[in-house]
């Protein structure tokens, strides 16, 4: 079993990331690896992602169902391989939360080279030692602001004989393909002008 | 690739100044590389992909050496004479002497100087015997091969992510000996992955990744001879008639870096130039097992000065027949897998007459079988070939990364529920498969090819072979649902032509005699040194040997 969790903040109301994230076809192209997803139930949806181990990338396809909705702060989802013995769970969580304490530092605009390494290096001896990362990234906001958490959490089971050794060539990926995911739809929606959404709630 | 005037006059001024350079970083340009610097060179590596290690860290890890070190301290008992005619069975007559002599004279001495001086740990692959035991005069049952300790990837720093950690062609994180000894490759069930997992967490490399670990190691990291990815040779800088450096290309800008003893060319073949291998290798189709590095750069670059080619025989070369698996790529581009399904029981491969051909367990015997040619109907009537599996296959073996239980691409492989509606399927003479698998299955009961002799080489046996079967290649194939897959031709890098070089690796020239200041070695020197032949594990041995001949011979050691 192999397992991340990422959580992240931003200054933006719990209402407007969920407008953006209920609708997959938003952000579907921000997942590590995406090639396609089809949609085909409020639920149910199919994607293929390409699996990059470096020396050898592979099209895996998921069937994705979601098994809970609860607007405006979580989805909860399991998926299964189509054409690889892997199944997992996961789950999106956005939460208001309180505002920035004073004494917390305001995020740099921009991370530092060394600050950098340090995260891959605790990224790659977290995906190293446990088969679970987590990561709290530091806050988007200054003191005083109100904040959103958002929070991104996926386990995969790889099966079959070789499961021992496709989990430990994953589990360097997880913490990473989280990340990406929940930093890149944030960016976006900070990017967009202010009063600007994409999509409505549901 | 980037087409330029030639030769390249040197420039005003240079990027990089040394000695010499490796244009590869694959194990004969590594070794190249540790044997020049260790005579007192300043050596650099220029490396094309992102990734160093070449072809070399792509393969299983194998280097064949007769009566090397390491059969001595086991007590395996063989002897240089019975090495030097296993390869003069193997060359067929086609081998160059001076350059099989040499090689011959100098494989021992370079394994072991890169044990002792540069640290590589090798081990004895016991029990595995050569291709012709036991009918080859020479041949041994077992431990010429050599292959490497583990290897712990974090112990090259930055150059960790920049090399290969696993080949897509094996599991990796085992030793050959393991391998074997939980079932080989038939049986790849049946391995420890608990402790395989356990390796690949902890980084710790094996096969060919783990051989070019090793070297890596040695000449990048304990040598601290500087090395740069991504960065191609473009054309070859002349000077008074002699070559004087390189012109690459690094960041999309000339990178021109002078070797003052020499240019030693170690870019492997020409696997993904389609008009060198269609010209070269007189096959209709081409594909590669290899990353999509292999464009024939030493061939156009020394081509371009004036450099003789070299050929062998084509016929016996290390081709094979495989599959691309959808989806599957290798640094961006498709990758090829070589099928060796067709050595296990209840597996065979037929031609489109529905018909077998060879002895599917050896590739040495379905190579030229493959090739045939026939003059009556202008034809090569047995490609493509059809492996052909049944359902007692699909619950035992795994078809490439497929496991038994998991679902097989119908993209790629056909299922029928009769071999008359797989060989209608597949386009195959249906009336003749059922007649090929009724002959086939009643002597496969009994553990018996009498038709092509699967499973009568010790080599294959060990390979393929289930050994829980009388004769482990052989099952029938008789169990529904049947399974087909149409092959197509599969190279692992070893190429026919390759530049003509000297007894000291130099390359030479169109009109005779050697061109100064540049050296072939590996695979992108022509084979004349092996002839007709080729066994596993003979590449990795030329490629460390005429590399350490090149970089010895660049600081005047010889």
């Amino acid at each position: 079993m192999a397992e991340a969790s990422y959580t992240t903040t931003t200054r933006l109301p719990v209402e407007s990331i969920w407008a953006f994230v209920q609708d997959m076809d938003n952000w579907a192209h921000f997942v590590m690896g995406y090639q396609s997803h089809e949609k085909r139930s409020d639920t149910e949806s199919r994607w293929t992602l390409k699996g990059d181990l470096g020396v050898l990338s592979r099209s895996l396809t998921f069937e994705v169902l979601i098994t809970e909705w609860r607007a405006p702060s979580q989805v909860r989802f399991t998926l299964r391989g189509s054409n690889e013995p892997m199944s997992g769970e996961g789950a999106f969580t956005i939460e208001s939360t309180a505002t920035a304490a004073a004494a917390e530092p305001a995020a740099p605009a921009a991370k530092s080279i060394v600050a950098r390494w340090l995260e891959a290096l605790a990224r790659w001896f977290l995906g190293l030692v446990g088969g679970r990362a987590e990561r709290e990234a530091p806050t988007r906001a200054t003191a005083g602001e109100s904040l959103s958490t958002m929070q991104f959490q996926l386990r995969l089971d790889p099966g079959g004989p070789m499961a021992p050794m496709v989990n430990a060539m994953i589990t360097p990926l997880l913490l990473p393909a989280a990340e990406q995911l929940a930093d890149k739809i944030l960016a976006h929606l900070e990017a967009l002008p202010a009063g600007a959404s994409e999509g409505e709630p549901r | 690739m980037a087409s330029a005037p030639a030769p390249v006059p040197p420039p005003p001024s240079w990027d990089l100044e040394v000695d010499l350079v490796a244009v590869g970083s694959g194990l004969g340009g590594l070794s190249a590389a540790i044997a020049a610097h260790d005579r007192g060179l300043r050596v650099s590596v220029l490396e094309k992909a992102p990734r160093l290690g070449g072809v070399s860290g792509f393969g299983g890890g194998e280097v064949f050496v007769p009566n090397h070190h390491k059969m001595r301290e086991l007590g395996i008992a063989d002897s240089d004479e019975a090495g030097r005619a296993y390869f003069q069975f193997l060359s067929a007559g086609f081998a160059d002497p001076t350059l099989q002599a040499t090689l011959l004279a100098n494989m021992k001495p370079a394994v072991e100087y890169m044990e002792k001086e540069a640290g590589v740990r090798w081990i004895a692959v016991e029990g595995l015997p050569d291709y012709y035991y036991s009918d080859a005069p020479g041949s041994h049952a077992g431990g010429r091969y050599l292959s490497v300790d583990l290897f712990d990837g974090k112990s090259l720093g930055e150059w960790q992510q920049k090399t290969y950690p696993m080949t897509p062609h094996v599991p990796p994180g085992a030793l050959h000996r393991e391998m074997y000894a939980w079932g080989g490759l038939a049986c790849v069930t049946q391995w420890d992955f608990e402790l395989i997992g356990q390796r690949v967490a902890n980084d710790q490399r094996s096969f060919g990744p783990g051989m070019m670990g090793w070297f890596v190691k040695a000449a990048i990291v304990d040598r601290g001879i500087p090395a740069f990815v991504s960065t191609p040779a473009r054309g070859l800088v002349v000077d008074g008639g002699a070559v004087v450096g390189v012109r690459a290309e690094r960041d999309g800008r000339p990178f021109f870096v002078r070797a003052r003893r020499g240019v030693v060319l170690s870019v492997g073949g020409y696997d993904w130039n389609r008009e060198l291998a269609r010209q070269f290798e007189s096959m209709p189709d081409w594909n590669s097992a290899c990353p999509p590095h292999l464009h024939g750069d030493h061939l156009v670059m020394a081509g371009e000065i004036g450099a003789a080619i070299g050929a062998v025989p084509p016929t016996d070369l290390a081709l094979f027949y495989g599959y691309h698996i959808p989806g599957e790529e290798s640094d961006g581009a498709p990758l090829h897998r070589s099928s060796w399904e067709c050595g296990c029981p209840h597996a065979l491969w037929v031609n489109r007459a529905g018909k077998r051909f060879c002895d599917e367990s050896f590739y040495k015997d379905y190579q030229p079988r493959l090739r045939h040619w026939d003059g009556q109907t202008q034809s090569m009537p047995n490609l493509p070939p059809f492996l052909i599996f049944d359902q007692n296959y699909r619950d035992r073996y795994p078809l490439g990364s497929f496991m038994p239980g998991q679902p097989l691409p119908p993209e790629l492989v056909v299922q029928a529920d009769s071999p008359r509606a797989l060989a209608e399927q597949l386009g195959i003479d249906a009336d003749e498969l059922e007649r090929t698998l009724e002959r086939f299955n009643e002597h496969a009961r009994r553990g018996e090819d009498p038709d092509f002799g699967k499973g009568s080489r010790a080599w294959s046996v060990r390979l393929t072979g289930d050994q829980s079967y009388p004769n482990p290649c052989v099952g029938p194939v008789e169990r529904a649902p049947f399974y087909g897959v149409r092959l197509v031709p599969v190279s692992v890098g070893v190429n026919s032509h390759g530049l003509r070089t000297d007894e000291h690796g130099r390359v030479q020239h169109l009109r005779g005699g050697s061109i100064g200041g540049l050296y072939a070695v590996g695979n992108s020197a022509a084979l004349l040194d092996m002839g007709g032949g080729y066994q596993s594990g003979t590449s990795n041995m030329r490629a460390i040997t005429w590399g350490w001949i090149a970089g010895r011979h660049a600081a005047g050691a010889v």
